[in-house]
């Protein structure tokens, strides 16, 4: 039921009688669109949430950690019904050399509890619940249905939108875009620089089906606890980082590539996981799987730098679309952003149709709403971190120096005594090819980041 | 008024409803009713009719945005035997669409998306007393109240029907891609009125096992030859040189008749 139904609105009726009309069109029924909606449905603004997969969830590739405190307002105690797989009570941060592991280990039982922290889900699920929510909430779902295209008046004012079905046009007042990595709704309205490739890197994802029995003894977790795995290096030399996500009885396990080193290395992504997997810090973990799924998916990674104009006349763009994904090294987020920045945007659509404004000018709350909310403040203050975890530096040369001084300090060379710490480290920094100042430098980058 | 009835099985896999669909099949009998009715010169309704649980109204629901006129949903359970869901539908399209009296035409997919027995259509056709032509892979052509139709024979064989209504057909997919809902149509057939009527309570489907094919076996006179190597030869047919084809030289013409006379032994034509 809506919470506040709108008032009078001032704005003309539907600007092209012959075709439905929604006060709202929201693109893409992912977690940014079906939280817009569900934010619009309960103001009491008509609002129609386009699909074009069958159901919500069926068009996703994803394998990670969905982080849902940010529901707590709107659907509170969303534990009791979000589909997950399992609470990530244990997190792990490897880096991989050619035969090394060094791996940081963490595990609180406090996430393994309300309010939880995060959770590993399969977002068929996921999604299809949050637009259900929508639905609950009044507003309309459309599956089966692609945007195809914008519809704009004599002003360049969005007012509707094309779809892919016979007689397919919807008048609209104004037009979220929620339609993922590669929006072409955000792109036909010119609100994207011109694309760079480096911005993106591919997020290749088998999944692994082996018992509930077997993961939870592999990984050291009982009922419904989990485990998240990042890795830097084992990616063959190509820029990236790895991951192993524990669902219920599922492993994900695949690489994150940077595009142009993936390209310039003519490997292919496949023979890079299957590279991981046999990895000896890796193996004993996936070992037995049955490879149930393989998928890939682009992933804008490059945060603050590569977002597009967020406002346009009658449009927002949000989650995945404007680049909101958070890849900061050891923050890699992108479902919370997602759905905090739809909620921004369906509160400023809201606003801006009692208001009978919702031209770019009329829109502009939303972005002070994400400037002043975790959305954009995380991404302004980690913006130099996607680069500094891409550069080779980090890469290439630091796991190396990392194992071998680890190597070296637990290593009991007698009858030699032991060296001193800081010998150790000199010796491999310099093997590695690793310059104090570009040392100095990127710690620099990274305090001013994680500080 | 011409009344075409589409009979339809709306499936969901293992209960989840985001998997649930009609077969192929079934699609293809709404799309030919759509397609009579279009071009019928007579004013012309197609009525879909579905039994099962409340997930049947969401298959209802995506016909009626295809283009279905009306809707008749029987509540009932899915494992009902063939003859009862003929029964259930026949008694309840009797009942809560008395204007219809006989159908026109009643058209069924050949398979539902659970692979039943697909002998529902011939019950139907029992119960109303009319024509059945079952199993169609092509119609050739049709008019709102005759259709020709092709249906596949064993051996590769076809059989040409010409049928009149008041009959029900099966059909499968071959025989029409359905087609896409208009945006406004989807949009409004969330709210279109649907009838609804209750399945009498019937005998249900009992779980047959199905096991690994095994041939009977045959009795076979021994092989002739006095070693066993002239045995296995007469067993496998090896020291013969069997001519499995024939060489004819004809004209053009003549060569083409021959290919002909040979399809039709065979059964093609």
């Amino acid at each position: 039921m809506p919470d506040s139904p709108m008032p009078d609105n001032p704005m003309p009726d539907n600007p092209m009688p012959e075709t439905p009309f929604f006060e709202v069109v929201v693109v893409g029924a992912g977690p940014a669109g079906s939280c817009a909606a569900t934010v619009l449905a309960r103001r009491g603004v008509s609002v129609l949430l386009i699909e074009r997969g069958p159901f919500p969830g069926s068009k996703n590739m994803y394998g990670g950690v969905v982080y849902p405190r940010i529901l707590d307002s709107l659907h509170p105690e969303w534990w009791e019904e979000m589909p997950i797989q399992r609470w990530v009570t244990r997190r792990s941060t490897m880096v991989l050399t050619e035969n090394q592991a060094v791996t940081i280990d963490f595990r609180s039982q406090n996430w393994g509890v309300p309010p939880y922290n995060g959770a590993t889900a399969y977002r068929p699920d996921m999604d299809h619940w949050l637009a259900s929510k929508a639905e609950a909430a009044g507003a309309r779902l459309l599956t089966s249905t692609t945007v195809t295209g914008l519809i704009t008046d004599a002003r360049g004012q969005v007012c509707g939108v094309r779809t892919d079905r016979p007689d397919g046009d919807v008048a609209c007042r104004m037009v979220i875009a929620c339609d993922g990595v590669n929006s072409f709704v955000a792109k036909e309205a010119g609100l994207y620089p011109d694309l760079n490739p480096a911005n993106f890197t591919l997020g290749v994802k088998e999944t692994l089906g082996l018992s509930r029995s077997v993961i939870e003894e592999r990984f050291a977790v009982r009922d419904r606890e989990g485990v998240d795995i990042e890795i830097l290096g084992g990616t063959q030399g190509v820029n990236g980082g790895g991951f192993i996500y524990t669902n219920l009885d599922t492993l994900a396990v695949g690489v994150v590539l940077k595009l142009p080193a993936l390209a310039a290395q003519k490997t292919r992504p496949e023979e890079i996981i299957a590279h991981l997997k046999s990895h000896p810090g890796i193996a004993p973990l996936v070992e037995g799987g049955e490879i149930l799924e393989y998928s890939a998916h682009l992933i804008p990674e490059a945060g603050r730098s590569m977002m597009p104009q967020l406002t346009g006349e009658g449009l927002l763009v949000a989650g995945d679309a404007a680049a909101m994904c958070l890849a900061a090294g050891i923050w890699l987020e992108g479902v919370n952003f997602a759905m905090a920045s739809g909620m921004a945007a369906a509160e400023t659509a809201a606003e801006a149709i009692t208001a009978g404004d919702v031209s770019k000018r009329g829109l502009a709350g939303y972005e002070k709403r994400l400037n002043s909310s975790f959305v954009l403040a995380d991404h302004d203050k980690l913006s130099r971190i996607p680069g500094l975890v891409l550069s080779d530096r980090v890469q290439h040369q630091y796991p190396q120096m990392i194992a071998n001084v680890v190597e070296r300090v637990f290593r009991v060379d007698n009858p030699q005594p032991k060296p001193g710490l800081r010998k150790i480290f000199a010796e491999e920094r310099k093997r590695a090819g690793v310059r104090l100042r570009d040392l100095a430098r990127d710690g620099w980058t990274g305090m001013r980041g994680f500080g | 008024m011409i009344r075409i009835l589409v009979c339809q099985k709306w499936v969901a896999p293992e209960g989840d409803s985001r998997g649930a669909s009609h077969s192929p099949a079934d699609r293809a009998a709404l799309e030919l009713a759509l397609h009579i009715r279009d071009r019928a010169e007579d004013q012309t309704e197609v009525i879909v009719v579905s039994l099962g649980g409340p997930g049947a109204l969401h298959g209802l629901r995506d016909s009626l945005a295809r283009g279905a006129d009306r809707a008749l949903w029987i509540s009932g359970p899915t494992d009902l035997r063939s003859d009862a869901v003929a029964a259930a539908i026949h008694s309840a399209v009797s009942t809560h669409l008395v204007e219809i009296g006989v159908p026109d035409w009643v058209i069924c997919g050949d398979y539902s998306a659970d692979r039943g027995s697909g002998s529902v259509p011939a019950f139907l056709a029992a119960f109303w007393d009319a024509e059945q032509a079952l199993g169609l892979v092509q119609v050739t052509e049709h008019s709102a109240s005759s259709l020709g139709a092709v249906r596949r024979l064993d051996g590769g064989r076809r059989e040409l029907l010409s049928v009149s209504s008041p009959a029900v057909l099966s059909v499968e997919g071959s025989v029409a891609t359905l087609r896409r809902a208009t945006l406004a149509r989807e949009l409004a057939a969330a709210t279109m009125e649907i009838s609804e009527a209750t399945a009498p309570l019937g005998p249900r489907e009992t779980p047959v096992e199905v096991t690994a094919y095994r041939p009977r076996a045959r009795m076979l006179a021994a092989p002739a030859g006095q070693t066993a190597l002239e045995r296995v030869r007469s067993i496998t047919d090896t020291a013969t040189a069997a001519a499995h084809g024939e060489t004819v030289a004809l004209t053009p013409d003549e060569a083409a008749e021959r290919i002909l006379t040979a399809l039709r032994d065979w059964g093609y034509l």
